[in-house]
C-alpha cells in the first residue's frame, strides 16, 4: 500500500528577491513510497532532496502537481499527528535541557503530558542520552544533538518518520545505533523516508531508493536491484608468467590488474570453470575468486556522472 | 493544547532570555524609589498637607502620581519591552527551528497568534506586578483607594500590543531584530509623536492643503500610541475623554497588520 504518492510534483522559485528568473528545484517529480519500507532519497546538493521532503511536510508550498500522504492532502493538522521529522541543522532552543526538548515537541504534536512522559524516558533511553536528559542542549556535542533530534522525531509515535541526514555529525558507533534504531523502527511497521549523504548507509538500511538530479527523479528501485551483482570475476591467484597472461588475454578476454590478479568477464558459468580448469592446468593457485558487486556509491557516481 | 504550549514557550523564552527578569529588576527598582519617595519627609508632608485640604487634596496628589507613572510605564514599555520581544520572531524563523515547528499539527495563523499571545501577555503580567504594586503603595500610604488606576494595565498592553502587531510583520518580512526595533522606534518615537501634535505645530508651519491631507493621511491610518497614553491620563483624572477614535483606528491598524502578518506567513516557504 502506498503511504505517500506523488504526481508531477513541481516546485520553482524565484532566483532572488522580486525577480522573474526562476530556479526548478523539483520537475514533474512523481513517485510512490510504500507502507513499512525505508525510502531513502539521494541526489547530489541542490538535487531537491530537501524541498521535496519541505513539500512533503507542507513547510515549502508546491507550485504544481499532486501530493497524497495517508490518502490525505498535506497541511492537515491530522496528517501533521501521524509524521515525525528530524530536519537537517535542526536548531531546537539552546535554553532547553533534553528532558525539556522531547516535552515541547511532544506537546506541540498534541500529546497528552503523561504521554510525554512516558515517552521521554523509553526514547532518551533508546537514543542512549538518558544520563543527559537534564543537561542543557547547548553543552550537547553534534552526535548527542543528533540522537535527540531522532528521539524528537520519534515522540509522537509516528507513522511516518522524515530524517533529514539523521547521522550527520554522528561517529561511526553511534551511525550503528541508528541503524538498528531505523531497523527496529521498520520491524514495528513504521515508515522511513531518508534523506542521507552517505550511500554506504542508504544502501545497508533502505529498501528502497530514488535518485533525484535538478529537481528530476533520474532513477528508482529496489537497493538491491540497483546495486544488483555483475558480471564481473575478481580473480586472485599466484604469480602468473607473461605467457599465461597473453593466453588469459587472448583466449579469456581477461583484463590484468597484476602479475597476480586479474579481472574476467562472462554470465556463463560454464566458461568460468573452464578458466578455472585452464589455470590448475598451468599450475596456477587460486587465491579466491569474488564476483564485483556494483555499491550504490559507483552506481550513483555513473548515473549523476552520465547527467552532467 | 498546543496553542498553549507555544505561548508557554514565549514566556520561557522570555525566562530565559533574561527579559522577564530584566523587567523585574527595572520594575522593582521603580517601586523601590516610589516607596522612598512617598516616605521622604518633604513627601510625608505633603501628604499631610493634602491631606489637610480633605479627600479632594489626597485623591488630587495620588492621581498626580498615577498619572506620573503612566508616563514612566509608557517609557518602560517602548523601551525596554520593544527589544526584548523583538527577537522573538526572528529566532522563531531561523533555519531548523521554523522547519520542526511548520512540521507540527498547528496551524501557521495560530502559530502567528500563539506568539503574538505570548508576547502581549509577557507585558501584561510584567505591567501588573509594576502598576499593581505601586496602586498598593499609594492606596495604602494615602487611604485613598483608585481603583481607575489599574485601567492603566489594559491600556499600556494594549498600546503596547498594538506596535507588536507591526513588530510581528517586520520580524516575519525580513526577519532582522535590529530593523524590528528601528522601525518601531521610528514609529513610536518620531513619526507618532510628530502626528500627534500635527494640528498643534506643523499645520500652523505648513499650509498646504495636499500636505495637511497626506499627514492626516498617515495619522489616521497609523497607530496612536500618544493618543492612547493621553486617554489613559484622561480616564485616571476623571477627565473627559474627547474621542476614543485613536483607540479604534490602532486597533485597527493592528487587526489589519496582524491579518497582513499571517497571510504572509501561509504563503512564504521555509
Amino acid at each position: 500500500m502506498s503511504i505517500i504518492t506523488t504526481k508531477n510534483l513541481s516546485k520553482e522559485y524565484s532566483s532572488k528577491s522580486f525577480s522573474k528568473e526562476k530556479i526548478l528545484a523539483l520537475n514533474n517529480f512523481s513517485f510512490e513510497v510504500e507502507s513499512g519500507e525505508i525510502f531513502g532519497i539521494l541526489g547530489p546538493n541542490g538535487a531537491g532532496k530537501t524541498t521535496l521532503i519541505k513539500i512533503l511536510l507542507g513547510i515549502t508550498h508546491r507550485t504544481k502537481g499532486e501530493v497524497k500522504i495517508f490518502d490525505n492532502e498535506i497541511n492537515t493538522e491530522a496528517y501533521k499527528m501521524k509524521v515525525g521529522y528530524l530536519p537537517e541543522n535542526h536548531k531546537f532552543p539552546n535554553y532547553l535541557n533534553g528532558e525539556q526538548v522531547m516535552q515541547f515537541y511532544g506537546k506541540m504534536s498534541g500529546m497528552s503530558s503523561a504521554d510525554v512522559r512516558k515517552k521521554t524516558d523509553e526514547l532518551l533511553k533508546l537514543v542512549d542520552m538518558e544520563k543527559w536528559r537534564k543537561t542543557k542542549i547547548k553543552k550537547y556535542s553534534k552526535g548527542m544533538l543528533q540522537r535527540l533530534g531522532l528521539a524528537q522525531a520519534m515522540i509522537n509515535d509516528p507513522e511516518l518518520i522524515f530524517l533529514d541526514e539523521p547521522t550527520d555529525g554522528v561517529d561511526p558507533i553511534g551511525r550503528k545505533e541508528i541503524r538498528d534504531i531505523l531497523e527496529d523502527l521498520k520491524e514495528r511497521g513504521k515508515t522511513i523516508f531518508l534523506n542521507s549523504h552517505l550511500l554506504s548507509e542508504v544502501e545497508l538500511i533502505c529498501d528502497r531508493v530514488a535518485i533525484m538530479h535538478k529537481g528530476s527523479l533520474v532513477k528508482s528501485g529496489r537497493v538491491d536491484e540497483i546495486t544488483h551483482i555483475s558480471d564481473n570475476y575478481i580473480i586472485n591467484c599466484s604469480d602468473v608468467s607473461e605467457v599465461i597472461m597473453n593466453k588469459l588475454m587472448m583466449n579469456f578476454k581477461a583484463t590484468i590488474l597484476s602479475i597476480n590478479e586479474f579481472h574476467f568477464k562472462t554470465d556463463n558459468i560454464d566458461e568460468l570453470n573452464r578458466l578455472i580448469d585452464f589455470m590448475r592446468q598451468n599450475n596456477i593457485l587460486i587465491r579466491g575468486i569474488q564476483r564485483e558487486k556494483n555499491t550504490l556509491e559507483n552506481m550513483f557516481i555513473n548515473l549523476i556522472g552520465s547527467q552532467n | 493544547m498546543i496553542f498553549l504550549t507555544l505561548v508557554l514557550s514565549t514566556f520561557r523564552e522570555a525566562v530565559a532570555k533574561k527579559i522577564f527578569l530584566g523587567f523585574f529588576a527595572i520594575s522593582t527598582l521603580i517601586i523601590l524609589i516610589f516607596l522612598f519617595l512617598i516616605n521622604v519627609e518633604s513627601v510625608e508632608g505633603m501628604v499631610d498637607m493634602m491631606g489637610a485640604a480633605g479627600d479632594e487634596g489626597i485623591r488630587k496628589l495620588v492621581i498626580g502620581f498615577e498619572v506620573a507613572m503612566i508616563d514612566i510605564s509608557y517609557l518602560l514599555i517602548i523601551t525596554f519591552c520593544l527589544i526584548s520581544v523583538s527577537s522573538f520572531i526572528p529566532s522563531m524563523l531561523e533555519k531548523g527551528n521554523i522547519d520542526l515547528l511548520l512540521s507540527k499539527p498547528i496551524s501557521r495563523t495560530n502559530i502567528i497568534l500563539a506568539k503574538f499571545t505570548g508576547g502581549v501577555m509577557l507585558v501584561f503580567f510584567s505591567l501588573v506586578y509594576l502598576i499593581g504594586f505601586v496602586w498598593i503603595i499609594l492606596s495604602s500610604k494615602s487611604g485613598f483607594w483608585h481603583f481607575p488606576f489599574l485601567y492603566t494595565i489594559l491600556w499600556l498592553t494594549l498600546s503596547f500590543a498594538i506596535i507588536y502587531s507591526l513588530i510581528i510583520f517586520i520580524g516575519l518580512v525580513s526577519q532582522s531584530t535590529i530593523l524590528s526595533i528601528l522601525v518601531s522606534f521610528f514609529l513610536v518615537f518620531i513619526v507618532c509623536p510628530i502626528l500627534y501634535v500635527r494640528e498643534a505645530t506643523i499645520f500652523s508651519l505648513v499650509e498646504n492643503n495636499v500636505v495637511q491631507f497626506i499627514i492626516n493621511f498617515f495619522y489616521y491610518i497609523l497607530p496612536k500610541p500618544s493618543d492612547i497614553n493621553k486617554i489613559t491620563t484622561n480616564i485616571i483624572t476623571g477627565e473627559e475623554v474627547s474621542s476614543y477614535m485613536p483607540v479604534f483606528s490602532s486597533v485597527l491598524f493592528m487587526l489589519a497588520v496582524l491579518s497582513a502578518s499571517v497571510f504572509y506567513f501561509k504563503k512564504k516557504d521555509y
